[in-house]
């Protein structure tokens, strides 16, 4: 079942035909055949099939620009251990955005966002922020803890 | 927190991640969450609520131990 109607993806379409420029890389880390079932912690992923669902639809709304791996964490030598964990980079970079959980309600419009963002190189920040930046010599990890309401 | 997206999206240092706070209870909870957006910055010092960027940023780098600009950093710290 499609989790995208279809006036979200012709809006999608719209919108990522006039901002989208460069490739973006999308990887969803996710553990297969665990279903909607709720199950003790680490043993089940009750919203893989969802976060796969929207990634996939994502994706297909722009197949040239946007690409998408999915990854089974369960098989695949990652560093990655929570499901779904949704990560965007440009090719041949690191990915430095990620999400963690279903990207769904106010997180999916970050998504969308990012995804904008990234591929047009339009970030939008003010200049003393790009300064700021500019200042870091260490890395820095910003984790944000959301809702989807 | 589509702020935080945009700093990683502009500095190679750093790393922006989104958590779901009802889909991971103990990362939640680890790093005491109570209200939405908690921005916790390499996993230690937070700050709740959606600041404007210019606030957002400098407390960012702030918790990260950066010198705010024209602040010379004092090495006995």
């Amino acid at each position: 079942m499609a989790l995208l109607n279809d006036q979200i993806k012709q809006q999608l379409h719209d919108r990522f035909a006039e901002t989208l420029k460069e490739p973006v890389q999308l990887t969803l880390y996710t553990r297969p055949g665990t279903g909607r079932l709720i199950l003790p912690s680490g043993m089940g992923c009750a919203t893989c099939e969802d976060a796969r669902a929207i990634a996939e639809e994502l994706a297909a709304v722009s197949p040239d620009l946007v690409s998408l791996e999915v990854v089974d964490v369960t098989t695949s030598e990652t560093e990655v251990a929570d499901v779904p964990t949704l990560a965007l980079a440009l090719p041949g970079q690191e990915a430095r955005v990620s999400w963690k959980g279903l990207p769904a309600g106010f997180e999916f419009a970050t998504v969308v966002d990012a995804i904008e963002r990234a591929s047009s190189g339009e970030l939008g920040l003010a200049p003393e922020t790009s300064e700021a930046l500019d200042r870091l010599t260490e890395p820095v990890e910003v984790m944000v803890f959301a809702t989807p309401t | 927190m589509s702020l935080a997206n945009r700093m990683a999206l502009a500095s190679e240092k750093v790393t922006a991640l989104t958590v779901e706070a009802n889909e991971f209870p103990e990362l939640s909870q680890r790093y005491g969450v109570q209200g939405v957006p908690r921005t916790v910055v390499n996993r230690q010092g937070a700050f709740v609520g959606a600041l404007p960027e210019q606030l957002f940023v400098a407390a960012v780098l702030e918790l990260a131990g950066v010198p705010s600009d024209g602040e010379v950093a004092d090495p006995q710290d």
